[in-house]
Protein backbone atom coordinates (compact mmCIF):
# COMPACT_ATOMS: atom_id res chain seq x y z
CA UNK A 1 0.00 0.00 0.00
CA UNK A 2 2.85 2.33 1.01
CA UNK A 3 4.59 1.52 -2.31
CA UNK A 4 1.45 2.22 -4.33
CA UNK A 5 1.05 5.52 -2.49
CA UNK A 6 4.61 6.62 -3.24
CA UNK A 7 4.24 5.64 -6.93
CA UNK A 8 1.04 7.69 -7.00
CA UNK A 9 2.78 10.70 -5.43
CA UNK A 10 5.71 10.47 -7.90
CA UNK A 11 3.24 10.19 -10.80
CA UNK A 12 1.30 13.24 -9.60
CA UNK A 13 4.56 15.19 -9.16
CA UNK A 14 5.63 14.21 -12.66
CA UNK A 15 2.27 15.18 -14.11
CA UNK A 16 2.39 18.47 -12.23
CA UNK A 17 5.84 19.24 -13.59
CA UNK A 18 4.76 18.52 -17.15
CA UNK A 19 1.58 20.52 -16.70
CA UNK A 20 3.51 23.46 -15.26
CA UNK A 21 6.07 23.26 -18.01
CA UNK A 22 3.36 23.24 -20.65
CA UNK A 23 1.98 26.40 -19.13
CA UNK A 24 5.32 28.13 -19.38
CA UNK A 25 6.33 27.59 -15.73
CA UNK A 26 9.83 26.27 -15.42
CA UNK A 27 10.42 22.63 -14.56
CA UNK A 28 11.51 22.45 -10.95
CA UNK A 29 13.68 19.37 -10.77
CA UNK A 30 16.91 18.10 -12.21
CA UNK A 31 16.92 15.91 -15.27
CA UNK A 32 19.05 15.05 -18.29
CA UNK A 33 17.89 15.74 -21.83
CA UNK A 34 19.56 13.37 -24.28
CA UNK A 35 19.82 14.42 -27.90
CA UNK A 36 21.21 12.56 -30.89
CA UNK A 37 21.91 14.93 -33.76
CA UNK A 38 23.01 14.46 -37.34
CA UNK A 39 23.62 16.85 -40.20
CA UNK A 40 24.31 16.65 -43.92
CA UNK A 41 23.52 12.95 -44.14
CA UNK A 42 23.19 13.43 -47.90
CA UNK A 43 21.25 10.22 -48.28
CA UNK A 44 24.01 7.96 -46.93
CA UNK A 45 21.34 5.34 -46.33
CA UNK A 46 24.01 2.66 -45.97
CA UNK A 47 24.90 4.13 -42.55
CA UNK A 48 21.31 4.51 -41.37
CA UNK A 49 21.05 0.93 -39.97
CA UNK A 50 24.06 1.66 -37.77
CA UNK A 51 22.59 4.94 -36.67
CA UNK A 52 19.34 3.10 -35.89
CA UNK A 53 21.27 0.67 -33.68
CA UNK A 54 22.90 3.57 -31.82
CA UNK A 55 19.53 5.25 -31.31
CA UNK A 56 17.98 1.96 -30.13
CA UNK A 57 20.73 1.55 -27.59
CA UNK A 58 20.47 5.14 -26.27
CA UNK A 59 16.69 4.91 -26.22
CA UNK A 60 16.95 1.82 -24.03
CA UNK A 61 18.54 4.15 -21.46
CA UNK A 62 16.29 7.15 -22.10
CA UNK A 63 12.94 6.67 -23.77
CA UNK A 64 12.64 10.43 -24.19
CA UNK A 65 15.73 10.60 -26.42
CA UNK A 66 15.41 13.35 -29.05
CA UNK A 67 16.72 12.61 -32.54
CA UNK A 68 17.34 15.70 -34.63
CA UNK A 69 18.63 16.51 -38.11
CA UNK A 70 20.19 19.84 -39.08
CA UNK A 71 19.23 19.36 -42.73
CA UNK A 72 20.57 18.17 -46.08
CA UNK A 73 19.04 14.78 -45.50
CA UNK A 74 18.94 14.15 -49.25
CA UNK A 75 21.14 14.58 -52.37
CA UNK A 76 24.25 12.50 -52.85
CA UNK A 77 22.99 8.98 -53.45
CA UNK A 78 21.03 7.98 -56.56
CA UNK A 79 19.32 5.15 -54.66
CA UNK A 80 17.55 7.87 -52.70
CA UNK A 81 17.54 10.82 -55.06
CA UNK A 82 16.32 8.92 -58.13
CA UNK A 83 13.57 7.10 -56.29
CA UNK A 84 10.26 7.53 -58.08
CA UNK A 85 9.05 9.50 -55.07
CA UNK A 86 12.35 11.36 -54.69
CA UNK A 87 13.98 11.14 -51.27
CA UNK A 88 11.37 8.74 -49.86
CA UNK A 89 14.00 6.14 -48.82
CA UNK A 90 15.65 8.65 -46.46
CA UNK A 91 12.31 9.76 -45.08
CA UNK A 92 11.16 6.17 -44.52
CA UNK A 93 14.37 5.48 -42.61
CA UNK A 94 14.07 8.68 -40.58
CA UNK A 95 10.47 7.74 -39.76
CA UNK A 96 11.55 4.28 -38.70
CA UNK A 97 14.32 5.64 -36.46
CA UNK A 98 11.84 8.08 -34.99
CA UNK A 99 13.30 11.50 -35.69
CA UNK A 100 11.94 14.30 -33.52
CA UNK A 101 12.41 17.07 -36.10
CA UNK A 102 14.59 18.36 -38.91
CA UNK A 103 15.32 21.72 -40.41
CA UNK A 104 15.67 22.29 -44.14
CA UNK A 105 19.12 22.14 -45.64
CA UNK A 106 19.63 23.84 -48.98
CA UNK A 107 19.49 20.41 -50.64
CA UNK A 108 15.99 19.65 -49.33
CA UNK A 109 14.91 22.06 -52.06
CA UNK A 110 16.51 19.85 -54.73
CA UNK A 111 13.26 17.86 -54.61
CA UNK A 112 11.50 20.79 -56.29
CA UNK A 113 8.44 22.47 -54.82
CA UNK A 114 6.06 19.56 -55.39
CA UNK A 115 8.60 16.99 -54.26
CA UNK A 116 9.41 18.92 -51.11
CA UNK A 117 5.73 19.28 -50.19
CA UNK A 118 5.28 15.54 -50.73
CA UNK A 119 8.41 14.68 -48.73
CA UNK A 120 7.17 16.79 -45.82
CA UNK A 121 3.79 15.03 -45.89
CA UNK A 122 5.56 11.66 -45.84
CA UNK A 123 7.62 12.61 -42.78
CA UNK A 124 6.38 11.67 -39.32
CA UNK A 125 8.34 14.58 -37.88
CA UNK A 126 8.07 18.34 -38.38
CA UNK A 127 10.41 20.57 -40.39
CA UNK A 128 11.38 23.72 -38.53
CA UNK A 129 12.57 26.78 -40.44
CA UNK A 130 11.98 30.40 -39.48
CA UNK A 131 13.37 32.12 -42.56
CA UNK A 132 11.34 30.52 -45.34
CA UNK A 133 8.08 31.97 -46.62
CA UNK A 134 6.55 29.66 -49.23
CA UNK A 135 3.50 30.64 -51.27
CA UNK A 136 0.50 28.97 -49.71
CA UNK A 137 -0.47 27.08 -52.88
CA UNK A 138 2.82 25.16 -52.82
CA UNK A 139 1.55 23.28 -49.76
CA UNK A 140 4.97 23.34 -48.07
CA UNK A 141 4.19 22.71 -44.42
CA UNK A 142 6.78 23.89 -41.95
CA UNK A 143 6.89 25.78 -38.71
CA UNK A 144 9.47 28.35 -37.60
CA UNK A 145 9.79 26.72 -34.18
CA UNK A 146 8.19 24.09 -32.04
CA UNK A 147 7.92 23.38 -28.34
CA UNK A 148 8.72 19.86 -27.18
CA UNK A 149 7.86 18.66 -23.69
CA UNK A 150 10.46 16.19 -22.56
CA UNK A 151 10.52 14.78 -19.02
CA UNK A 152 8.76 17.89 -17.78
CA UNK A 153 11.17 20.22 -19.53
CA UNK A 154 9.87 22.68 -22.09
CA UNK A 155 12.25 22.73 -25.04
CA UNK A 156 11.98 25.18 -27.91
CA UNK A 157 13.70 24.42 -31.19
CA UNK A 158 14.02 27.21 -33.76
CA UNK A 159 15.16 26.31 -37.29
CA UNK A 160 17.06 28.33 -39.92
CA UNK A 161 18.54 27.61 -43.34
CA UNK A 162 21.23 29.45 -45.28
CA UNK A 163 20.03 31.81 -48.01
CA UNK A 164 23.38 32.89 -49.41
CA UNK A 165 22.87 31.93 -53.06
CA UNK A 166 21.46 35.23 -54.29
CA UNK A 167 18.97 35.32 -51.44
CA UNK A 168 17.91 31.68 -51.72
CA UNK A 169 19.47 28.46 -50.39
CA UNK A 170 22.11 26.85 -52.65
CA UNK A 171 19.90 24.89 -55.00
CA UNK A 172 18.87 25.40 -58.59
CA UNK A 173 16.88 28.68 -58.65
CA UNK A 174 13.89 26.93 -60.25
CA UNK A 175 13.54 24.85 -57.08
CA UNK A 176 13.04 27.95 -54.95
CA UNK A 177 10.43 29.65 -57.12
CA UNK A 178 7.38 30.66 -55.10
CA UNK A 179 9.39 30.84 -51.88
CA UNK A 180 10.88 33.84 -50.17
CA UNK A 181 13.73 33.68 -47.70
CA UNK A 182 15.06 36.10 -45.15
CA UNK A 183 18.55 36.06 -43.71
CA UNK A 184 18.95 33.63 -40.83
CA UNK A 185 20.11 36.30 -38.38
CA UNK A 186 17.03 38.42 -39.03
CA UNK A 187 14.82 35.41 -38.32
CA UNK A 188 16.72 34.62 -35.14
CA UNK A 189 16.25 38.20 -33.87
CA UNK A 190 12.54 37.96 -34.63
CA UNK A 191 12.13 34.89 -32.45
CA UNK A 192 14.40 35.73 -29.51
CA UNK A 193 11.30 36.19 -27.33
CA UNK A 194 11.01 32.40 -27.30
CA UNK A 195 13.89 32.35 -24.78
CA UNK A 196 11.44 33.44 -22.08
CA UNK A 197 8.92 30.79 -23.01
CA UNK A 198 11.03 27.69 -22.49
CA UNK A 199 13.55 25.96 -20.27
CA UNK A 200 15.88 24.97 -23.11
CA UNK A 201 16.36 27.05 -26.27
CA UNK A 202 17.96 25.26 -29.23
CA UNK A 203 18.87 26.65 -32.65
CA UNK A 204 18.67 24.02 -35.38
CA UNK A 205 20.87 25.60 -37.98
CA UNK A 206 21.83 24.89 -41.55
CA UNK A 207 23.95 27.99 -42.04
CA UNK A 208 27.51 26.70 -41.47
CA UNK A 209 30.02 26.58 -38.63
CA UNK A 210 31.45 30.11 -38.95
CA UNK A 211 27.94 31.55 -38.95
CA UNK A 212 26.96 29.40 -35.95
CA UNK A 213 29.90 30.86 -34.01
CA UNK A 214 28.77 34.37 -34.97
CA UNK A 215 25.23 33.58 -33.83
CA UNK A 216 26.57 32.27 -30.51
CA UNK A 217 28.57 35.49 -30.01
CA UNK A 218 25.54 37.66 -30.74
CA UNK A 219 22.83 35.56 -29.15
CA UNK A 220 23.87 33.88 -25.90
CA UNK A 221 20.16 33.20 -25.39
CA UNK A 222 20.66 29.79 -27.02
CA UNK A 223 21.68 26.83 -24.90
CA UNK A 224 22.67 24.76 -27.91
CA UNK A 225 23.21 25.22 -31.64
CA UNK A 226 22.89 22.01 -33.63
CA UNK A 227 24.64 22.98 -36.83
CA UNK A 228 25.02 21.81 -40.39
CA UNK A 229 25.91 22.90 -43.94
CA UNK A 230 29.70 23.35 -43.68
CA UNK A 231 30.29 19.63 -42.92
CA UNK A 232 32.55 20.72 -40.05
CA UNK A 233 33.74 17.97 -37.74
CA UNK A 234 33.58 19.41 -34.24
CA UNK A 235 35.26 17.32 -31.59
CA UNK A 236 32.24 16.69 -29.38
CA UNK A 237 30.98 20.22 -28.92
CA UNK A 238 32.49 23.66 -28.67
CA UNK A 239 31.35 26.33 -26.25
CA UNK A 240 31.26 29.84 -27.71
CA UNK A 241 29.99 32.63 -25.46
CA UNK A 242 28.34 30.00 -23.30
CA UNK A 243 26.53 28.39 -26.25
CA UNK A 244 27.30 24.76 -27.08
CA UNK A 245 27.78 24.20 -30.84
CA UNK A 246 27.80 20.78 -32.49
CA UNK A 247 28.25 19.56 -36.05
CA UNK A 248 29.74 16.58 -37.90
CA UNK A 249 31.20 15.85 -41.31
CA UNK A 250 28.77 14.73 -43.96
CA UNK A 251 27.46 11.31 -45.00
CA UNK A 252 26.65 10.19 -41.46
CA UNK A 253 30.19 9.14 -40.67
CA UNK A 254 29.59 10.42 -37.14
CA UNK A 255 26.75 11.73 -35.02
CA UNK A 256 26.67 13.76 -31.82
CA UNK A 257 25.19 12.69 -28.51
CA UNK A 258 24.47 15.78 -26.44
CA UNK A 259 23.42 15.77 -22.80
CA UNK A 260 21.80 18.87 -21.35
CA UNK A 261 21.40 18.90 -17.56
CA UNK A 262 18.30 20.91 -16.68
CA UNK A 263 17.73 22.05 -13.12
CA UNK A 264 14.96 24.34 -11.94
CA UNK A 265 14.15 25.38 -15.47
CA UNK A 266 17.71 26.18 -16.46
CA UNK A 267 20.46 24.34 -18.28
CA UNK A 268 23.16 23.84 -15.66
CA UNK A 269 25.38 21.48 -17.57
CA UNK A 270 25.99 20.55 -21.19
CA UNK A 271 28.31 18.14 -22.92
CA UNK A 272 28.57 16.50 -26.32
CA UNK A 273 30.41 13.48 -27.66
CA UNK A 274 30.81 12.09 -31.17
CA UNK A 275 29.81 8.54 -31.98
CA UNK A 276 31.53 6.89 -34.93
CA UNK A 277 28.58 5.67 -37.00
CA UNK A 278 30.52 4.30 -39.97
CA UNK A 279 32.47 1.92 -37.74
CA UNK A 280 29.75 1.13 -35.20
CA UNK A 281 29.72 -2.64 -34.71
CA UNK A 282 25.95 -3.11 -34.53
CA UNK A 283 23.25 -2.77 -37.17
CA UNK A 284 19.48 -2.52 -36.85
CA UNK A 285 17.98 -5.46 -38.71
CA UNK A 286 14.76 -3.58 -39.44
CA UNK A 287 16.57 -0.56 -40.88
CA UNK A 288 18.89 -2.82 -42.89
CA UNK A 289 15.84 -4.55 -44.40
CA UNK A 290 14.52 -1.16 -45.51
CA UNK A 291 17.87 -0.19 -47.03
CA UNK A 292 18.01 -3.52 -48.91
CA UNK A 293 14.49 -2.97 -50.15
CA UNK A 294 15.24 0.52 -51.44
CA UNK A 295 18.57 -0.53 -52.96
CA UNK A 296 16.78 -3.03 -55.18
CA UNK A 297 15.10 -0.11 -56.81
CA UNK A 298 12.98 -0.69 -59.92
CA UNK A 299 13.29 3.05 -60.53
CA UNK A 300 16.73 2.43 -62.02
CA UNK A 301 15.10 0.41 -64.76
CA UNK A 302 12.70 3.23 -65.63
CA UNK A 303 12.83 4.07 -69.32
CA UNK A 304 13.56 7.74 -69.94
CA UNK A 305 13.61 7.70 -73.74
CA UNK A 306 13.87 5.45 -76.74
CA UNK A 307 17.14 5.41 -78.64
CA UNK A 308 15.87 5.13 -82.20
CA UNK A 309 19.35 4.18 -83.42
CA UNK A 310 22.24 2.58 -81.54
CA UNK A 311 25.08 4.63 -80.07
CA UNK A 312 28.42 3.39 -81.28
CA UNK A 313 31.00 5.93 -80.02
CA UNK A 314 31.93 8.05 -77.03
CA UNK A 315 31.43 11.03 -79.32
CA UNK A 316 27.76 10.28 -80.03
CA UNK A 317 27.01 9.85 -76.34
CA UNK A 318 29.11 12.91 -75.46
CA UNK A 319 27.19 15.06 -77.94
CA UNK A 320 23.91 13.92 -76.37
CA UNK A 321 25.21 14.87 -72.90
CA UNK A 322 26.24 18.28 -74.24
CA UNK A 323 22.90 18.76 -76.03
CA UNK A 324 21.20 18.12 -72.69
CA UNK A 325 23.33 20.76 -70.94
CA UNK A 326 22.72 23.28 -73.69
CA UNK A 327 18.98 22.61 -73.76
CA UNK A 328 18.69 22.87 -69.96
CA UNK A 329 20.53 26.17 -69.63
CA UNK A 330 19.78 27.97 -72.86
CA UNK A 331 23.55 28.34 -73.35
CA UNK A 332 25.06 28.92 -76.79
CA UNK A 333 27.65 26.18 -76.40
CA UNK A 334 28.13 23.14 -74.17
CA UNK A 335 31.12 20.87 -73.72
CA UNK A 336 32.18 17.95 -71.58
CA UNK A 337 35.56 16.32 -71.02
CA UNK A 338 36.04 13.09 -72.97
CA UNK A 339 36.77 11.16 -69.76
CA UNK A 340 33.37 12.19 -68.43
CA UNK A 341 31.63 9.87 -70.92
CA UNK A 342 31.90 6.43 -69.36
CA UNK A 343 30.76 4.01 -72.05
CA UNK A 344 30.91 4.07 -75.81
CA UNK A 345 28.05 2.00 -77.15
CA UNK A 346 24.41 1.44 -76.39
CA UNK A 347 21.86 -0.50 -78.41
CA UNK A 348 18.78 1.01 -79.93
CA UNK A 349 15.80 0.80 -77.60
CA UNK A 350 15.35 1.71 -73.95
CA UNK A 351 17.58 4.37 -72.39
CA UNK A 352 17.05 4.00 -68.64
CA UNK A 353 17.89 5.86 -65.41
CA UNK A 354 20.58 3.27 -64.78
CA UNK A 355 22.10 3.94 -68.21
CA UNK A 356 22.40 7.64 -67.35
CA UNK A 357 23.99 6.89 -63.99
CA UNK A 358 26.51 4.57 -65.66
CA UNK A 359 27.23 7.10 -68.37
CA UNK A 360 27.72 10.01 -65.95
CA UNK A 361 28.49 8.54 -62.50
CA UNK A 362 30.65 11.27 -60.98
CA UNK A 363 28.08 13.60 -59.48
CA UNK A 364 29.47 16.52 -61.49
CA UNK A 365 27.34 19.62 -61.50
CA UNK A 366 26.53 22.02 -64.35
CA UNK A 367 28.52 25.27 -64.45
CA UNK A 368 27.86 28.25 -66.74
CA UNK A 369 30.22 31.03 -67.72
CA UNK A 370 30.28 33.85 -70.27
CA UNK A 371 33.50 33.80 -72.30
CA UNK A 372 34.75 34.97 -75.67
CA UNK A 373 35.39 32.54 -78.52
CA UNK A 374 39.12 33.06 -77.99
CA UNK A 375 38.85 32.18 -74.29
CA UNK A 376 36.79 29.10 -75.14
CA UNK A 377 39.52 28.05 -77.60
CA UNK A 378 42.10 28.12 -74.79
CA UNK A 379 39.74 26.45 -72.31
CA UNK A 380 39.19 23.47 -74.61
CA UNK A 381 42.95 23.04 -75.09
CA UNK A 382 43.52 23.24 -71.33
CA UNK A 383 40.71 20.73 -70.70
CA UNK A 384 42.26 18.27 -73.18
CA UNK A 385 45.74 18.72 -71.70
CA UNK A 386 44.72 16.91 -68.48
CA UNK A 387 42.46 14.31 -70.07
CA UNK A 388 44.09 11.25 -71.63
CA UNK A 389 40.73 10.12 -73.01
CA UNK A 390 40.72 12.72 -75.76
CA UNK A 391 39.42 16.08 -76.84
CA UNK A 392 36.21 17.43 -75.23
CA UNK A 393 32.85 16.82 -76.91
CA UNK A 394 30.66 19.80 -77.77
CA UNK A 395 27.19 20.98 -78.69
CA UNK A 396 26.44 24.28 -80.44
CA UNK A 397 29.83 24.21 -82.14
CA UNK A 398 32.35 21.79 -83.62
CA UNK A 399 36.13 21.55 -83.50
CA UNK A 400 38.96 20.60 -85.81
CA UNK A 401 42.04 19.68 -83.85
CA UNK A 402 45.48 18.92 -85.22
CA UNK A 403 47.72 16.98 -82.85
CA UNK A 404 51.49 17.01 -82.69
CA UNK A 405 51.53 13.20 -82.77
CA UNK A 406 49.35 10.11 -83.02
CA UNK A 407 49.18 9.77 -79.23
CA UNK A 408 47.32 13.10 -79.05
CA UNK A 409 49.91 14.29 -76.53
CA UNK A 410 50.08 17.85 -77.87
CA UNK A 411 47.86 20.18 -79.92
CA UNK A 412 49.38 21.96 -82.93
CA UNK A 413 46.22 23.77 -84.00
CA UNK A 414 42.59 24.06 -82.95
CA UNK A 415 39.85 25.55 -85.13
CA UNK A 416 36.36 26.22 -83.78
CA UNK A 417 33.23 26.32 -85.94
CA UNK A 418 29.73 27.55 -85.20
CA UNK A 419 26.58 25.52 -85.85
CA UNK A 420 26.48 26.95 -89.38
CA UNK A 421 29.89 25.45 -90.13
CA UNK A 422 31.57 28.87 -90.33
CA UNK A 423 34.54 29.76 -88.07
CA UNK A 424 33.43 30.76 -84.60
CA UNK A 425 33.72 34.48 -83.90
CA UNK A 426 36.60 34.55 -81.43
CA UNK A 427 35.75 38.08 -80.29
CA UNK A 428 32.11 37.39 -79.54
CA UNK A 429 30.98 36.49 -75.99
CA UNK A 430 29.16 33.19 -75.61
CA UNK A 431 27.24 31.65 -72.76
CA UNK A 432 29.01 28.34 -72.24
CA UNK A 433 28.02 25.42 -70.02
CA UNK A 434 30.15 22.46 -68.99
CA UNK A 435 30.30 19.91 -66.20
CA UNK A 436 32.18 21.10 -63.10
CA UNK A 437 35.21 18.87 -63.73
CA UNK A 438 35.62 20.09 -67.30
CA UNK A 439 35.19 23.70 -66.20
CA UNK A 440 37.91 23.39 -63.54
CA UNK A 441 40.36 21.63 -65.82
CA UNK A 442 39.75 24.30 -68.48
CA UNK A 443 41.76 26.66 -66.29
CA UNK A 444 39.85 29.82 -67.14
CA UNK A 445 42.03 32.77 -66.09
CA UNK A 446 40.81 35.86 -64.25
CA UNK A 447 37.96 36.52 -61.85
CA UNK A 448 35.17 35.40 -64.19
CA UNK A 449 34.94 31.74 -63.26
CA UNK A 450 31.22 31.19 -63.80
CA UNK A 451 28.54 29.84 -61.53
CA UNK A 452 27.40 26.41 -60.43
CA UNK A 453 23.76 25.76 -61.34
CA UNK A 454 23.38 23.36 -58.39
CA UNK A 455 22.16 20.46 -60.48
CA UNK A 456 24.08 17.36 -61.43
CA UNK A 457 24.78 16.75 -65.10
CA UNK A 458 23.17 13.31 -64.72
CA UNK A 459 19.95 15.02 -63.59
CA UNK A 460 20.16 17.34 -66.57
CA UNK A 461 20.52 14.39 -68.96
CA UNK A 462 17.56 12.60 -67.38
CA UNK A 463 15.40 15.68 -67.79
CA UNK A 464 16.51 15.99 -71.42
CA UNK A 465 15.75 12.36 -72.26
CA UNK A 466 12.35 12.55 -70.61
CA UNK A 467 11.58 15.68 -72.59
CA UNK A 468 12.81 14.27 -75.92
CA UNK A 469 11.16 10.82 -75.55
CA UNK A 470 13.06 9.70 -78.69
CA UNK A 471 16.74 10.32 -79.51
CA UNK A 472 18.99 9.44 -82.40
CA UNK A 473 22.69 10.32 -82.52
CA UNK A 474 23.96 7.77 -85.00
CA UNK A 475 26.73 9.31 -87.10
CA UNK A 476 26.71 12.63 -85.23
CA UNK A 477 30.12 14.30 -85.09
CA UNK A 478 31.43 17.34 -83.28
CA UNK A 479 35.12 16.72 -83.73
CA UNK A 480 37.55 16.30 -86.62
CA UNK A 481 40.99 15.07 -85.62
CA UNK A 482 44.15 15.41 -87.71
CA UNK A 483 47.50 13.84 -86.89
CA UNK B 1 35.14 33.63 -56.34
CA UNK B 2 38.52 33.45 -54.66
CA UNK B 3 39.31 30.95 -51.92
CA UNK B 4 42.58 29.89 -50.37
CA UNK B 5 43.84 26.32 -50.57
CA UNK B 6 46.93 25.57 -48.49
CA UNK B 7 47.43 29.35 -48.22
CA UNK B 8 47.42 29.78 -52.03
CA UNK B 9 44.72 31.80 -53.80
CA UNK B 10 42.53 29.80 -56.13
CA UNK B 11 39.93 31.31 -58.47
CA UNK B 12 36.92 29.07 -58.86
CA UNK B 13 33.29 29.30 -59.96
CA UNK B 14 30.63 30.46 -57.52
CA UNK B 15 29.05 27.54 -55.70
CA UNK B 16 32.18 25.39 -55.82
CA UNK B 17 32.90 22.91 -53.05
CA UNK B 18 36.16 22.01 -51.31
CA UNK B 19 37.01 19.24 -53.77
CA UNK B 20 36.56 21.59 -56.75
CA UNK B 21 38.97 24.12 -55.24
CA UNK B 22 41.49 21.43 -54.35
CA UNK B 23 41.34 20.02 -57.89
CA UNK B 24 42.12 23.49 -59.22
CA UNK B 25 45.00 23.78 -56.73
CA UNK B 26 46.32 20.35 -57.74
CA UNK B 27 46.23 21.24 -61.44
CA UNK B 28 47.82 24.63 -60.77
CA UNK B 29 50.67 22.97 -58.92
CA UNK B 30 50.98 20.14 -61.45
CA UNK B 31 50.29 17.49 -58.81
CA UNK B 32 48.80 14.06 -59.54
CA UNK B 33 45.00 14.37 -59.84
CA UNK B 34 44.54 10.91 -58.30
CA UNK B 35 45.64 12.51 -55.00
CA UNK B 36 42.05 13.75 -54.78
CA UNK B 37 40.90 10.25 -53.84
CA UNK B 38 42.77 10.29 -50.53
CA UNK B 39 42.58 13.74 -49.02
CA UNK B 40 41.64 15.08 -45.64
CA UNK B 41 40.32 18.62 -45.71
CA UNK B 42 40.37 21.15 -42.86
CA UNK B 43 38.89 24.61 -42.33
CA UNK B 44 40.92 27.61 -41.19
CA UNK B 45 40.43 26.64 -37.56
CA UNK B 46 41.71 23.13 -38.05
CA UNK B 47 38.35 21.33 -38.06
CA UNK B 48 38.07 18.45 -40.46
CA UNK B 49 35.45 19.19 -43.12
CA UNK B 50 33.90 16.99 -45.79
CA UNK B 51 35.53 17.17 -49.21
CA UNK B 52 32.24 18.28 -50.72
CA UNK B 53 31.73 21.07 -48.19
CA UNK B 54 30.34 24.20 -49.80
CA UNK B 55 32.78 27.10 -50.00
CA UNK B 56 32.20 30.80 -49.84
CA UNK B 57 34.18 33.78 -51.08
CA UNK B 58 37.40 34.28 -49.14
CA UNK B 59 37.26 30.95 -47.29
CA UNK B 60 40.55 29.25 -46.43
CA UNK B 61 40.96 25.50 -46.42
CA UNK B 62 43.91 23.17 -46.20
CA UNK B 63 44.24 19.58 -47.28
CA UNK B 64 46.54 16.69 -46.57
CA UNK B 65 47.11 13.60 -48.68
Amino acid sequence: MKRILSILIIAIMGWANIAFAQNGVRASYKTDINIVSVNDVHAAIENMPKMAAIVDSLRAMDKALMVISAGDNRTGNPVNDMYSDGSYPMIALMNQIGFTCSTFGNHEFDSGQEGLARNINESNFPYLCANIFPDQELGIQCEPYKFFYVKGVKICILGVVEAEFGGIPSTHPNNAKGMKFSQAEEAIRRYLWLRNECDVFILLSHIGYDEDVEVAKKFPEFDLIIGGHSHTQIDGGEIHNGVLITQNVNKLKRLTHTVLVVENGKVTGKSATNIDVANYPKTSVAAKALVDFFSDNPEFKRVLAQAETPFSSYEELGIMMCDALKDFSGADIAYCNAGGVRFEDHPAGDFTVNDVLRLDPFGNTAVVVNVTGAQLHDMLIACKSVDDHGFPFTSGMSCEVTYTDKNRSGIKELKLFGPDGKPLNLKKTYKVIANSYAMITSDLPGDNQGEDLNITTADVLMKYLQKMQKVSYQGRKCLKENF
Amino acid sequence: MIVKVNKEEVRIFKGANAKHAILKYILKNKMDVSALDNIKVFDSKGHEIGDDSPLKEGQSITFKI
